[in-house]
């Protein structure tokens, strides 16, 4: 039979190491899933760009339909868009935000048009494109808040302690939210 | 008074009386036999002979009481329920079929199934069917006296299958209880925590989870679970949206020893419109969202 007869020392030693290897692994573990979440975050992201994009699309097609009945505001309208070929790859989620606002204001001035243009409610392209654009509202919607429900997860980690301190160590800050200015697209006025 | 009532409610109380006659023989018999037990063999037999008679005018009035109710749901309920919703078909011997139930992603398959009270058309646009259903278990017990086999009932209620007014990817699932029995769903949490609180939200994409449930939706199923006690489960598949609710309740069902009158109709009106509840509450008459085919 073997018997093992371990020194104090070596008992201390064995402590400490088993508490290192669980701060190690809780460190991993914790960087492991805030490294998940970015992902996540910026797989949110390029969801918001695809339904910006989307969107973007189908109001550029109801533009169009709409020239024939309201050249000028139609005109107008597209003026209003800063990128006239879709999102450019170094946008900000700044820039796509000031984006998704203008969006929503060509969205308003379209309704404006149709008010004044009655005849337009009769064309049924218009109106099959009126429905896609209300539903690329939804998706953009849907995806706006998959992409904050993803930052909250990953920010209250991110100041949660003690997760905050492998935060600070690989350098993660807050992410930021993508927030629609709601009283903007309220007080949106168009004067053609 | 109510008259129209009047025939079933004399037909129902004749299936009464010979429930509780039949019952008391019944009783008497037993008592008999259990004396004739100690005693005499001869008074048991007659005890049981008295017994077997009165389960039979038990069964005589079970018989009649079957009777009246599925003649008071094709002559009463029909024509209410076609009135009340125009464009809907009742038939109360028909019911879902299993396909139909198990569509729904979050209920196990039965050993014993029952589906009764048929409702199918489209209300406001919007096609739906539905059903009462019951969903039992088969459990074996070895005892020493030998194998009892017996049914356990795991859901009682209503299952609705409503038409769908958007399009999306993968399939989501809202339950206040259990999870779905498919793989490839997640957890996913909304950004309303009374909702994550009530229900248990899973789906196969996330984006699809936030596209169907906006915060009005979420709302609204927060007041449909308000206003219909029991279990809710919604399942979104395809065209479609399936919704149960275990509530342990079979509905459109006249009872016994309760009389028929405007009141008990009326409360068979409010489960009818009950659809309705959902079609107008869940916004599935809205056609915003969907290039609709012309039906012929």
């Amino acid at each position: 039979m073997i018997t093992l007869s371990l020194g104090t020392g070596a008992i201390i030693a064995i402590v400490i190491v088993a508490l290192v290897l669980i701060v190690v692994f809780w460190f991993i573990g914790v960087m492991n899933q805030l490294r998940q979440l970015e992902l996540k975050v910026q797989e949110a992201e390029s969801g918001i760009d695809v339904a910006l994009t989307k969107r973007f699309d189908m109001l550029t097609k109801m533009l169009q339909t709409t020239k024939g009945y309201a050249k000028h505001e139609s005109e107008t309208l597209e003026k209003v868009v800063k990128w006239r070929a879709g999102i450019p790859k170094e946008a900000t989620l700044k820039d796509k935000e000031e984006f998704f606002n203008q969006l929503n204001q060509v969205a308003q001035g379209i309704n404006v048009v149709v008010e004044k243009y009655p005849d337009l409610k009769a064309n049924t392209v218009f109106m099959e494109l009126q429905t896609a654009v209300a539903n690329t509202e939804e998706h953009l919607q849907a995806a706006r808040r998959l992409y904050n429900a993803n930052v909250t997860r990953i920010n209250t980690i991110i100041v949660t302690f003690p997760q905050s301190i492998v935060a600070k160590q690989i350098h993660m800050d807050k992410k930021p939210y993508f927030e629609a200015e709601e009283a903007k697209r309220e007080d949106v006025k168009f004067e053609f | 008074m109510d008259d129209k009532y009047l025939n079933f409610n004399s037909q129902k109380k004749q299936a009464e009386t010979k429930i509780i006659i039949g019952g008391s023989i019944t009783a008497l018999g037993i008592i008999l036999a259990l004396i004739g037990n100690v005693n005499q063999n001869s008074l048991m037999v007659i005890g049981i002979i008295v017994a077997v008679c009165g389960f039979i005018v038990v069964m005589i009035g079970y018989g009649a009481f079957a009777s009246l109710k599925r003649n008071f749901k094709e002559q009463i309920l029909r024509k209410m329920f076609e009135q009340a919703m125009p464009g809907i078909s009742y038939d109360p011997t028909r019911g879902l079929s299993e396909g139909v139930v198990y569509e729904t992603g979050h209920l196990k398959r039965a050993d014993r199934y029952h589906s009764e009270d048929f409702l199918g058309g489209e209300v406001d646009g919007v096609e739906f069917i539905s059903s009462d259903v019951k969903l039992e278990e088969r459990h074996v017990e070895h005892t020493k006296n030998g194998t009892r086999v017996y049914y356990v009932a795991y859901f009682i209620g209503r299952i609705f299958r409503f038409e769908f007014n958007k399009e999306f990817v993968g399939s989501l699932q809202v339950l206040e209880a259990g999870s779905p029995l498919h793989r490839g769903f997640k957890k996913v949490q909304m950004e309303s925590v009374d909702f994550n609180k009530k229900f248990r939200t899973f789906t196969t994409e996330d984006i699809t989870a936030f596209y169907i449930l906006t915060p009005d939706i979420m709302e609204a199923i927060h007041n449909l679970e308000r206003r219909n006690p029991g279990r809710i489960g919604l399942s979104f598949q395809g065209d479609h949206l399936y919704v149960s609710i275990n509530n342990n309740r079979d509905t459109f069902e006249v009872q016994l020893f309760r009389k028929i009158d405007d009141s008990m109709v009326e409360e068979f009106k409010k489960d009818l419109l009950v659809i309705k509840d959902f079609i107008m509450t869940l916004k599935l008459n809205t056609n915003l969202f969907k290039i609709k085919e012309d039906k012929k």
